[in-house]
């Protein structure tokens, strides 16, 4: 069994990385449903910073694919445990929390919070073991595992983050001592920003040390923000953490300020301006035969559909994801039927969204012949 | 993109009047006004910037209201996002009304004297009219440049196409243009070897191939010259896919929406089918995203260089007598757009700008009683004249979807005809009738109300109905005739007491010839594509104009030319070739005004490639 | 869910040819029962949804010709039966004709408005047309290079993804 936490091996480097795209994506469902469950007329500004964090993360997944590939591996979304099942669990230290599926409101925020900002050991534990026992039964899904012992998890995401910068640098450092290198990916399969791009952070192709850390800094910094300050770089893009944290202090921040005194414009959330979904819903809890069930089977369908061409987009072919941002689109308004939808059987909660990729085994889904071409 | 805080807050109109430091003043936050502020604040000058509207719209917060309003608005025309402000008051089309002979109608804020009713529009508001522009963005061709000595018709230009390339190149750049050379590269058009646009060209919609398939390979005779047609694509303003070949390979960097306090998203286009009026997401240009550059330009005590005073309505430019330089601007500020009340300060500086757009730079040259020593001021206004046709295509074509117009017809653009008519090019539009007949609402009222389909066949007929929509908007070609023209008159005032624009126009012959043939045209091309023809021009409409014993309905462009036309001499012109007052050294009037001609491209990109020239002008004579 | 709203789901599911899941999807089901309620009252609303409440079960085939004759055919409630489908296809209630207000005296609400922002944007015109309201709900970068995707429904002319075209000869109306 093992024990250590550093990455030794270049499967293990690829494995982990993998592990990085899985979390960076664990992420992407639970943002969605909270930015489609707002309800039209409130929350504008909520609505805003989980837009900008959402296509932020579909950049961390695209930069973990790219350093994925800069090393030789390849990159899959459609393995049967990419998608987490929800409520999945993220490591906190010696606790774990709970990132669900739920509508917008003081408790999905906290949940975020928690996502962007990870622990860090307290002095006392610095000699502590690295790795920390899973404590979830098998069949939940626990984020920042390592890569050769899924019983064993990292501390916390900063540390898994930082045991993938230390692994890269080691092999890369032992393979250059012989000559060689582990960046031996084929850099046509690197997605640049010609493919993607938002106003906070660009995609470059990762092709050696450098690249690769930078690579991975961004993301590390996208989320918990620069060395503690509130701003992940000179561009002055506020780290997601703070953003999340002007909707709970209700002002936004300005550049100078402290973290956690916000002093810019104020700002208005409504906490009770989202439709109440049943949190963490599954196709089997919805009635069959229900228009609402096909709905949602349907939804899960098209997203595996999604997953299947960022893989093959991942894999040497960068333009398909133009062709993904569509399906992107096209989610929002599947998403917003399924929420707006009242759940049968359950008074005064709605559908949502249930992400059981490849998981549901409801059968053919006849709602997805839906879309006739013209 | 992000404003610097500070220049989110309002500058204090008192402490602008007692400055006296400011080396450049400008009059309006569009785009000729933005690239002239960031190229001096770059070079170390101090500027103002003063805007009629609010400016509220700097913020993201305040640019969602924009969209919100127009989704509330019950009719959604191409000023619906921007809210009545009686202090800086714009022309609105569904207001407008056919003429009697002789009448003059000064129920709208342009005041119509005819005989034409002219529906074109401007935008008052921070940004000006890139707030609500299509942002299609095609360069003048070389001989738009020379349409008197090649043809006999119009004017010559001061400039030379080759003389403007280079600021063509820094225009995309600032613009940000998506468009790929080798579809530009028609009738003559040349770019150097190794340039490329800042962003690859937009895809063709759907609408757009299922008309070039019909097409393509086909021409047209006329006057014994043969066009080959086929539909291409427009180059245009909004943010594409980034060419890492631009700049040598350095390749280009779009800029996202702006805002006064986050650093915002706001890429790609998406296809939201609303250029006009409001791109929802910003991937459209406009001039704020050039302004908040320029705002994060600091100087030497480290304070923003530009300002912005909004909510200020220049009402008088002020002469020395003896100089005949600016002394001064008269500036009206209001506190609030509800109420006309505001306090009159003066605004000093060693350098005016005028970038009001062609209407309102003129009006307030004219309210100030400075007509120049050629008189033209408010002459030779220019705007394209719209011929609009429609049809039904055949086949579902999806119509509805992508921007505005990604392609057009416009191979007529150039040729020897033009020594006897106006040239065109053709815009096919996304968003199918809506022009021309207020579609797709205008159709749901008629299968509902007047078809009597509910259920099944409602669904079945509005895609019958819309999906196969194809409108054919002809942009004329309009020369500059003196006495199409702007003036003021006191007895026409704003709610502030500043003097209204009256318009007086006729469609110059030359342009209806052109109209006549461009009709002929689309009849020509809907029946190679088997489309059925529903265009119908109705004598009571407002723009109805009467030509060898046909009618057609006329609307104007919105691409606003020629009441400070450039020339070679104080005599034939106002400006000269950097677009400085002949009369008034440290006076420049720039934008579409300057422009002798306007060819058949729209005007943006030919006159922010005419304000770099121009920034560059007024800091020589700063130095 | 009341009776009132199922009543007033299965009258506008049957008017716009779209299901009470894309009906409930808009989030505006029961705003519009309270858009009519505010702009005709709750009495000629309670008779609209009474007619339809009466037809004669779907399995029958006189029930389309019911609808004609006492819904969309009925001097006072057809008016208000058009208004309500436009008002889910374009998310703006139209001001009922003259006639109409004539015959049966002036609503104070009567006017025409969008019901809200959002109503615009869930307009089911766009929907029904495979498009998008103009300014909002977009596609997607490049997505109109392709055919449009027009959802099929129970009498579309096709109801198979790959069929192509809804030719004008079986389309229902040539304009």
């Amino acid at each position: 069994m093992h024990t250590h936490s550093s990455i030794r091996t270049l499967d293990e480097l690829q494995e982990i990385l993998h592990g990085a795209m899985q979390l960076e994506h664990a992420t992407i469902p639970p943002y969605l449903t909270a930015l489609y469950s707002i309800i039209p007329g409130v929350n504008q500004d909520a609505a805003q910073v989980l837009r900008v964090i959402v296509v932020e993360e579909m950049l961390h997944l695209t930069i973990a694919a790219n350093v994925l590939n800069a090393v030789g591996g390849t990159p899959d979304l459609t393995r049967p445990d990419f998608v987490a099942s929800y409520p999945a669990y993220l490591p906190d230290g010696e606790t774990d929390f709970e990132v669900g599926i739920q509508a917008f409101g003081r408790e999905a925020l906290t949940t975020f919070l928690k996502i962007e900002r990870p622990a860090t050991r307290p002095e006392r534990l610095k000699a502590g073991n690295p790795l920390l026992h899973r404590k979830i039964p098998p069949h939940k899904t626990m984020l920042g595992s390592h890569p050769s012992n899924k019983e064993l998890h990292f501390y916390s995401i900063g540390e898994f983050y930082a045991a993938i910068v230390d692994g890269i640098r080691e092999l890369e450092g032992r393979a250059q001592r012989e000559g060689q290198t582990i960046f031996t990916g084929d850099r046509s399969r690197q997605v640049t920003s010609e493919y993607y791009y938002s106003g906070g952070g660009e995609l470059f192709p990762v092709v050696d040390l450098k690249s690769a850390i930078d690579a991975l800094e961004l993301i590390i910094e996208q989320g918990e923000g620069d060395g503690g300050g509130i701003y992940d770089d000179d561009e002055h893009e506020l780290a997601h953490y703070y953003r999340f944290d002007e909707l709970v202090k209700g002002r936004y921040y300005l550049k100078g300020d402290k973290p956690g005194h916000p002093t810019g414009p104020q700002l208005q959330v409504d906490w009770d301006g989202a439709y109440p979904i049943k949190p963490n819903l599954k196709v089997a809890e919805i009635s069959d035969g229900s228009e609402l069930r096909e709905a949602t089977i349907a939804f899960n369908h098209r997203y595996g559909e999604f997953l299947k061409l960022l893989t093959l987009a991942y894999n040497g072919q960068p333009s398909l994801l133009l062709e993904a941002v569509p399906i992107m689109f096209e989610f929002r308004n599947m998403m917003l039927e399924l929420i707006r939808n009242p759940l049968p059987g359950h008074p005064g909660l709605n559908g949502s969204p249930t992400y059981e990729i490849g998981r549901d085994a409801a059968g053919p889904c006849v709602a997805c012949q839906a879309g006739a071409v013209a | 993109m992000l404003f610097p805080s500070e220049s989110a807050l309002r500058a204090d109109p008192q402490a602008v009047a007692g400055s006296s430091d400011y080396d450049i003043v400008i009059v309006g936050s569009g785009i000729s006004g933005a690239i002239i502020a960031k190229q001096a604040a770059e070079a170390g000058k101090r500027v103002l910037v003063l805007e009629a509207g609010t400016g509220v719209n700097r913020s993201l917060v305040g640019y969602d209201d924009l969209l919100t309003t127009f989704y509330s608005a019950a009719t959604k025309d191409n000023q619906s996002p921007f809210p009545v402000n009686a202090n800086a008051a714009m022309p609105r089309s569904p207001q407008l009304r056919k003429l009697q002979a002789g009448e003059t109608d000064s129920s709208t804020y342009i005041v119509q004297s005819g005989p034409y009713v002219s529906d074109t529009t401007y935008t008052r508001i921070f940004g000006g009219t890139t707030m609500h522009w299509e942002a299609k963005t095609p360069r003048m061709l070389r001989s738009d440049f020379k349409s008197r000595t090649n043809f006999g018709q119009g004017l010559d230009w001061p400039l030379s196409f080759e003389e403007i390339e280079e600021d063509y190149r820094l225009a995309e750049q600032e613009i940000g243009v998506s468009a790929d050379v080798e579809d530009q590269s028609y009738l003559g058009q040349t770019f150097p070897d190794d340039y490329v646009f800042p962003m690859r060209g937009l895809p063709l919609s759907y609408l757009d191939q299922q008309v070039n398939n019909g097409i393509d390979g086909t021409s047209v005779d006329l006057y014994g010259q043969i066009y080959p047609l086929k539909v291409r694509p427009y180059p245009q303003a909004r943010n594409g896919i980034p060419n890492p070949a631009y700049d040598g390979g350095r390749g280009y960097r779009p800029i996202g929406a702006v805002d006064t306090h986050q650093v915002e998203e706001g890429g790609r286009c998406q296809g939201n089918t609303n250029c006009v009026p409001l791109c929802p997401v910003q991937a459209r240009y406009h001039s704020g995203k050039t302004l908040a550059k320029a705002f994060r330009i600091r100087g030497k005590s480290g304070q923003s260089l530009v300002e912005l005073l909004p909510q200020a309505v220049a009402s008088k430019v002020v002469i020395d007598p003896d100089s005949g330089k600016v002394v001064a601007l008269e500036v009206k500020v209001y506190n609030d757009s509800a109420s006309p009340a505001h306090e009159t300060i003066t605004v000093k500086g060693k350098v005016f700008v005028l970038a009001a757009g062609a209407i309102e730079t003129a009006r307030l040259m004219l309210s100030s009683g400075l007509r120049s020593t050629s008189g033209l001021v408010g002459r030779n206004l220019m705007d394209h004249a719209y011929l609009l046709n429609w049809a039904l295509m055949p086949q579902i074509c999806g119509t509805m979807r992508g921007t505005s117009s990604t392609g057009g017809i416009v191979d007529l653009r150039d040729g020897p005809f033009r020594e006897k008519q106006a040239a065109f090019a053709i815009d096919i539009h996304n968003d199918g009738w809506g022009w021309a007949t207020g579609a797709p609402t205008s159709d749901l009222l008629e299968l509902v109300d007047d078809r009597n389909l509910y259920g099944a066949d409602l669904r079945r007929g509005l895609i019958d109905r819309i999906s196969r929509q194809l409108l054919l908007a002809v942009m004329l070609e309009v020369l500059p005739v003196e006495s199409n023209r702007i003036t003021v008159d006191p007895q026409f005032t704003d709610a502030l007491g500043n003097m209204r624009p009256i318009l007086s126009f006729t469609v110059p012959e030359y342009t209806m010839r052109g109209a006549a043939y461009a009709r002929q045209f689309s009849r020509t091309v809907f029946a190679r594509l088997g489309a059925q023809d529903h265009t119908s021009y109705a004598p009571s409409d407002f723009g109805y104009v009467a030509y060898e014993g046909q009618g057609y309905a006329i609307r104007g462009g919105n691409h606003l030319a020629g009441t400070h036309i450039m020339g070679t001499t104080k005599t034939n012109s106002v400006v000269d070739r950097n677009q400085r007052s002949w009369d008034h050294e440290n006076l420049y009037l720039v934008g579409g005004g300057s422009m002798p001609t306007i060819g058949t491209a729209n005007v943006t990109l030919t006159l922010a490639a005419m304000c770099f020239r121009s920034g560059r002008d007024i800091l020589k004579y700063l130095h | 869910m009341s009776n009132r709203v199922e009543a007033f789901l299965g009258l506008s599911a049957e008017l716009t040819a779209f299901s009470r899941f894309d009906l409930l999807g808009t989030g505006l089901a029961e705003r519009y029962l309270g858009t009519l309620d505010t702009v005709v009252g709750g009495e000629i609303t309670d008779m609209l949804l009474a007619a339809f409440v009466a037809l004669p079960p779907p399995e029958d085939g006189t029930r389309a010709q019911a609808l004609r004759a006492t819904i969309l055919g009925s001097e006072l409630l057809g008016d208000v039966a058009r208004a309500l489908i436009k008002l889910w296809y374009s998310g703006t209630w139209f001001e009922l004709p003259y006639a109409w207000t004539q015959r049966f005296g002036p609503k104070s609400a009567d006017a025409t408005f969008v019901v809200s922002p959002d109503a615009y944007i869930e307009g089911l015109l766009w929907k029904a047309i495979g498009a998008h309201p103009a300014g909002a709900k977009a596609p997607g970068y490049g997505s109109w290079a392709y055919p449009p995707k027009i959802p099929t429904f129970p009498g579309s002319p096709t109801s198979k993804p790959d069929a192509v075209s809804v030719h004008p000869q079986n389309a229902g109306i040539m304009s």
